[in-house]
């Protein structure tokens, strides 16, 4: 087990610094000069060559990527005599447009993020899991029917049809909600949720529906097997045959996908944050790829990265714990 | 490549599976709409130019006449527009034909959306089909492949790379930038697929006989993945059109003044209170079409690959 | 396409959107989109929204975005520079808080005067007030100014204007004073006395002591790069918060002297800026101006998608502000390389041009005007834009075509155009009318960040480009030489003169004019340049966009202002009731 664990860890940082060096080159052929873009409207040579060296631009690709990976342990020193900022380990370094380090602007941005996908998961967790086993349950019947052409009708709707929809019917009409703006958690919890219900919704709305067709296959596959038919003889309650034994066994594939789905989320919904203007990763990346601030596009990138691939080996974990099938 | 409305029999899974499909499609009424819509958004896919001709306006030709400047260039009269000129509405500010635009606009999502489906499974098919029946180093490495391009951010990648190149052409890049990412879940299904065919008797004895390693794939495997195949592409096609409708949303799509649903979609979500129809057209579009797809890739499956070989 | 059945579909749609009109109570005439209607907008141009204020109370702004750069060294984006100079640190020198034209008046702010010439205006005094000081208690010296003005050498903080590298003598090479070197071009003989030494005469030079480069930065609290996000304040108002794009909030500096400031009123006690919000929601929230927005100002301008919210409706249409940017933009063509080396061909291009779609692109004629001539109307007597070259507004394909033919292009040409992502519908409106005539234009869209730097790459960038040029301050001296002197052209980092135009004639006078000491006779030939310059075509006049701005129900003392690029002006807007306001 701890074997495994380490050769998966090992597997992380490699996919991550693989992932760092594809971002790297992708933007380092980027046709715009952040030195340039940084220097503003009128800008003489020699003041755009003292930038682009302060930058560190100067350097060839390599030099700059290698910098950037002992740069993350080590930290780093930019700029020059009393106006140089260091910046500690992790330093992903800073961003080009306001200066703020990398690693703490994700810090900041990602409680956003985070409350987002929470919340949403919790949402669409509770209806998709509900609907899709309620029609397991009653598969062919009108319930069924019912619910299964809801859910493929509600996953092909558009997040931006289903978010205006919101907008207009929770907002502009009945006034029922306040224009989404961002409220910490630890400030105002009632306020964070009323502030974030739309955006939940408008996420759920879309993850529900799959989720309840795929919990709803999963069910009806688990509750076919031979061990529900010999829990059901042996007299135990229907209600602890479904939930202890059938959904049990069908949570395998569900959890896959949760966890991917998770791991995406958890680094900004980037069109949902835009949609509703909210402050997280995902506008957050959107911001920088605008104003070309390379820095900040990194850091995001490796934080997606990293969730993905560790929500991967969260779910491979917790098989073990849900299927005891597996073993490591 | 259309696999998607002519696919080619299938040996083995048999002919038998597809008279299924047609048994199928009589028995559903939500199947036959949904044939229906395909085929009606596919005939706007290859037939676009025609279509758009019978409004009597270019998708990029301007009306002035019928926005007024003073609002903000709203349109001018009922329905955003909707005139015996103009049968959708038009769009603000520009005044450009709603019709024209979204009939163009199939044009372009479609056919990004089915180049991109194609692209991932002719590579998701060879990657596969090569890991399952090689093995060994071959398996490995793809494999580490596999995994590794779906450890990337792939929306947040699509973006960025979108963003990267200028001057490329959008469309073929958008559709090789979404092709990229998506082939590692087919080669996953396959490879899987692969693995339990490639010992099956009739495989066995096909090696017997003395086949070759690229006949036996040919005549033995590949019709063997194909019904799997053809049921995880339809379902991915309404993955590959909100895709393009994303990266078109977030301003990295296709090149003013080219439609697309994604790019009409993005400029008309805040038109959605003062001209609803700017916003319903392309919205509902892109509503039906996923639909469909969803639900006849739904069918396909529960005939062509019921144990679920997906993921 | 049959054009009898459109005249008369359109004949119809007219009708029926009349009889509409009549059934709906409240609108304004009819929409049939008649040849004169008045400026639904510009009723506001020139006046105070919402009378004098109460001391008291927050006031919100609702913002789309976060500041560029508050840091003084780096801040030079108009609607910022507003925002930093009248409320968190002062200035040599400032303009009147006042509406209209009266705002491009200058005022001494830091200063006792607008500074003292000598040396045939290449020397510039300024004394600085008594008693001025920070948000600390510490006094403003002369040499806090001198510090800034050094910071703004360094390449760790770029960004800012840089009238002082352009101007300051010995400046070359300098890179700021974070190794310890000083300029000795601005001499501080005492804490309240500062002296610019410049290598060339410029009279105008109080003009630019209004730039935040001539703002104060206590060595003490310079933070290099980090500075940005805590300016340490000399004005009305200190940050008591900045979570960057988020929240800024602002509250009374308690040691600025509102006796030795005649220009910020300081109204509100708190000023909260809300960011990244969602443009149109907004636009929203204000046109409802609901218990908590009431107190609340727009920092983003109106979006094109609800202008039609605010001017079917009178109560809102009040309470929209609309000055002028005195930013015109022009499509402007590369004179350099083929077919634009041709006069012809562009004049074509000028006769081609539907100003009329530019305008309907950029928001309709309540928001946006069509350019007659280069210069702002700003720079012009009267305040207004003459029409130098007679060229109707929806444009002339005919006449255009004529001059393709004339230049030997009968069959028409193929070129592209570089638009900001931003001014997308303005490059489709391009497009479109100069296909009319036979150009056919490919559109290239940019991010913002990338515009300049794409359009500043002379050999690589594209035949046409769309972009315009502010003014600094209200004098032809910092709008036609930017645009038009041939010898500021650059391979790379080109800016300002996007038509490459190198003309001798043009080039001459510029320098004649530059060397006028008599100020109205300076600007009269800067406007009879402006109009020589167009016959000779190296540019397009396209629009001028106004700043629409929506502001709350509660809030007073409001108004665009000019020489900020028709910003609000920060120094006098607050509350009619600040008890009304939230905390």
């Amino acid at each position: 087990m701890i074997l495994y664990l380490g050769r998966r860890l090992l597997g992380v940082l490699g996919v991550l610094l693989a992932i760092a060096a594809v971002t790297f080159t992708i933007f380092y052929v980027l046709p715009s000069d952040p030195a340039a873009a940084a220097c503003g409207k009128a800008c003489s040579d020699e003041r755009l060559e003292a930038i682009r060296a302060n930058m560190g631009l100067d350097a060839p690709l390599w030099r700059q990527f290698a910098d950037f990976v002992t740069g993350i342990f080590t930290g780093r020193t930019m700029g020059t005599g009393q106006y140089a900022l260091h910046c500690d380990f992790p330093c992903l370094g800073y961003s080009y447009e306001n200066s703020e380090g990398v690693w703490d602007l994700l810090v900041d941005r990602l409680p956003v993020s985070a409350s987002l996908a929470a919340g949403a998961a919790v949402l669409w967790l509770a209806l998709g899991l509900t609907a899709g086993v309620t029609a397991a349950l009653r598969k062919d019947t009108l319930t069924d029917r019912a619910l299964m052409v809801g859910a493929v009708a509600a996953a092909s709707l558009p997040v931006y049809f289903t978010s205006v929809l919101l907008i207009y019917g929770l907002i502009r009409l009945t006034g029922l909600l306040p224009y989404p703006q961002y409220v910490p958690l630890t400030s105002d919890p009632l306020s964070w949720a009323s502030n974030l219900l739309l955006p939940w919704l408008a996420l759920a709305v879309l993850y529900a529906a799959m989720y309840a067709r795929q919990s709803r296959g999963a069910m009806i596959e688990s509750m076919a097997e031979p061990y529900i038919r010999t829990a059901r003889a042996k007299g135990l309650p229907r209600r602890t045959v479904v939930v202890k034994h059938g959904l049990r066994a069908g949570m395998t594939p569900i959890l896959t996908i949760f966890g991917m789905d998770l791991g995406g989320l958890l680094a900004g919904a980037v069109i949902t944050e835009s949609l509703f203007g909210l402050p997280g990763v995902g506008r957050l990346f959107y911001g920088a790829l605008t104003t070309g601030d390379q820095p900040v596009i990194l850091g995001v990138t490796l934080l997606a990265a990293g969730f993905i691939v560790v929500a991967n080996l969260a779910v491979d974990l917790l098989y073990a714990v849900v299927d005891p099938r597996v073993r490591y | 490549m259309t696999t998607t409305t002519t696919p080619p029999p299938p040996v083995h899974a048999g002919g038998g599976a597809w008279r299924a499909v047609r048994a199928e499609i009589r028995r559903r009424t939500s199947l036959k709409v949904s044939l229906a819509v395909v085929a009606l958004f596919v005939l706007m896919t290859a037939a676009a130019p025609l279509i758009a001709s019978l409004g009597g306006w270019g998708p990029e030709e301007f009306d002035k006449s019928a926005v007024d400047p003073y609002l903000g260039g709203l349109p001018i009269g009922p329905l955003g527009g909707v005139s015996a000129e103009h049968w959708l509405g038009v769009e603000p500010i520009t005044g450009r034909d709603l019709f024209a635009r979204v009939v163009h606009g199939a044009q372009v999502s479609l056919l990004i959306a089915f180049a991109a489906t194609a692209i991932v499974v002719l590579a998701g098919v060879t990657a596969g089909i090569a890991a399952g029946y090689f093995g060994g180093r071959t398996d490995t490495a793809l494999s580490r492949l596999m995994d590794l391009t779906m450890s990337f951010p792939s929306l947040i990648f699509m973006i960025a790379m979108m963003s990267v190149a200028r001057d490329a052409d959008r469309t073929l890049l958008m559709i090789l930038v979404i092709g990229l990412f998506g082939w590692p879940g087919v080669a996953r299904v396959v490879r899987g697929q692969t693995l339990s065919l490639k010992h099956r008797e009739y495989v066995d004895a096909a090696r017997v006989g003395g086949s070759g390693p690229w006949r036996i794939l040919a005549r033995d495997i590949l019709p063997g993945v194909a019904g799997p195949v053809i049921a995880y592409t339809t379902l991915m096609v309404p993955g590959m059109i909100a895709t393009e409708a994303a990266l078109s949303y977030l301003g990295v799509g296709v090149r003013p003044p080219t439609p697309s649903w994604g790019q009409m979609i993005a400029e008309s979500v805040a038109y959605y209170d003062t001209d609803p129809m700017y916003f319903l057209v392309p919205s509902v579009c892109l509503f039906l079409t996923v639909l469909a797809f969803t639900l006849l890739g739904d069918a396909l499956r529960d005939v062509l690959d019921p144990r679920g070989s997906r993921t | 396409m049959n054009k009898r059945t459109r005249t008369l579909a359109i004949a119809l749609v007219s009708t029926l959107s009349l009889g509409l009109a009549a059934c709906s109570t409240g609108s304004s005439g009819g929409k049939t989109g008649g040849p004169e209607r008045k400026n639904p907008a510009a009723a506001n141009a020139g006046a105070v929204i919402g009378g004098t204020p109460q001391k008291g109370g927050t006031l919100t702004v609702l913002s789309n975005q976060d500041f560029t750069h508050l840091d003084p060294a780096r801040n030079w984006v108009m609607p910022d520079m507003d925002f930093g100079t009248r409320l968190l640190y002062r200035t040599l020198v400032t303009y009147k808080a006042a509406p209209g034209a009266d705002g491009s008046e200058l005022v001494p702010d830091l200063a006792e005067d607008l500074g003292t010439p000598s040396n045939g205006a290449k020397t510039w005094t300024f004394r600085l007030k008594a008693g001025l000081k920070y948000e600390d208690g510490t006094p403003v010296t002369a040499q806090d100014i001198k510090h800034n003005v050094e910071r703004s050498f360094s390449p760790d903080l770029p960004g800012g204007p840089d009238y002082a590298a352009r101007y300051l003598a010995g400046a070359e090479g300098y890179q700021g004073p974070a190794r310890g070197k000083h300029l000795d071009s601005v001499k501080t003989p005492d804490a309240r006395t500062i002296v610019f030494e410049l290598h060339k005469p410029f009279a105008e030079f109080p003009f630019a002591a209004t730039l935040p480069t001539f703002a104060p930065v206590p060595p003490a609290q310079d933070k290099g790069a980090q500075y940005d996000n805590r300016p340490f304040s000399s004005g009305p108002y200190k940050i008591e918060s900045y979570a960057r794009d988020k929240q800024m909030v602002l509250v009374r500096n308690t040691h600025w002297d509102p006796a030795s400031d005649s220009v910020r009123k300081a109204y509100p006690d708190r000023i909260v800026v809300t960011m990244g919000l969602k443009g149109n929601q907004i636009d929203d929230r204000l046109v409802a101006s609901a218990a908590g927005d009431s107190s609340a100002v727009a920092w983003s301008t109106l979006r094109p998608e609800s202008i039609s919210k605010v001017l079917t409706k009178a109560d809102v249409k009040a309470r929209l502000l609309a000055e002028s940017s005195s930013c015109t933009e022009m499509l402007q063509m590369h004179t350099g390389r083929a077919p634009f080396d041709d006069l012809k061909v562009r004049q074509a291009v000028q006769w081609a041009l539907d100003r009329e779609a530019i305008v309907t692109a950029a928001g309709g004629p309540a928001v946006t005007d069509a350019a007659g001539a280069a210069m702002p109307g700003s720079l012009f007597t009267g305040g207004k834009q003459p029409d130098t070259l007679g060229i109707p507004l929806a444009g002339d394909p005919e006449k255009a075509r004529q001059l393709l033919k004339e230049a030997g292009k009968a069959d028409g040409l193929s070129t592209s155009l570089t638009v900001n992502i931003n001014d997308k519908a303005i490059g489709e409106a391009v497009q479109q009318s100069l296909g009319k005539a036979g150009i056919k234009v490919t559109i290239e869209t940019v991010d913002p960040s990338a515009f300049y730097d794409t359009i500043g790459d002379t050999k690589n960038r594209t035949d046409l480009v769309y972009t315009g040029w502010c003014p600094d301050f209200p004098s032809g001296t910092t709008f036609l030489p930017f645009v038009f002197d041939g010898r500021f052209v650059k391979e790379k980092g080109n800016s300002g003169n996007h038509s490459l135009f190198k003309d001798d004639a043009t080039m001459k006078r510029m320098d004649e004019i530059a060397a006028m000491t008599d100020g109205d006779a300076a600007n009269k030939a800067w406007q009879e340049l402006d109009g020589q310059i167009l016959a000779k075509a190296p540019v397009a006049p396209g629009a001028m966009k106004r700043r629409a701005l929506l502001v709350g129900t509660n809030v007073a003392g409001a108004y665009g202002h000019t020489s900020w690029s028709g910003q609000l002006d920060y120094a006098t807007v607050g509350l009619k009731d600040p008890s009304k306001s939230a905390n």
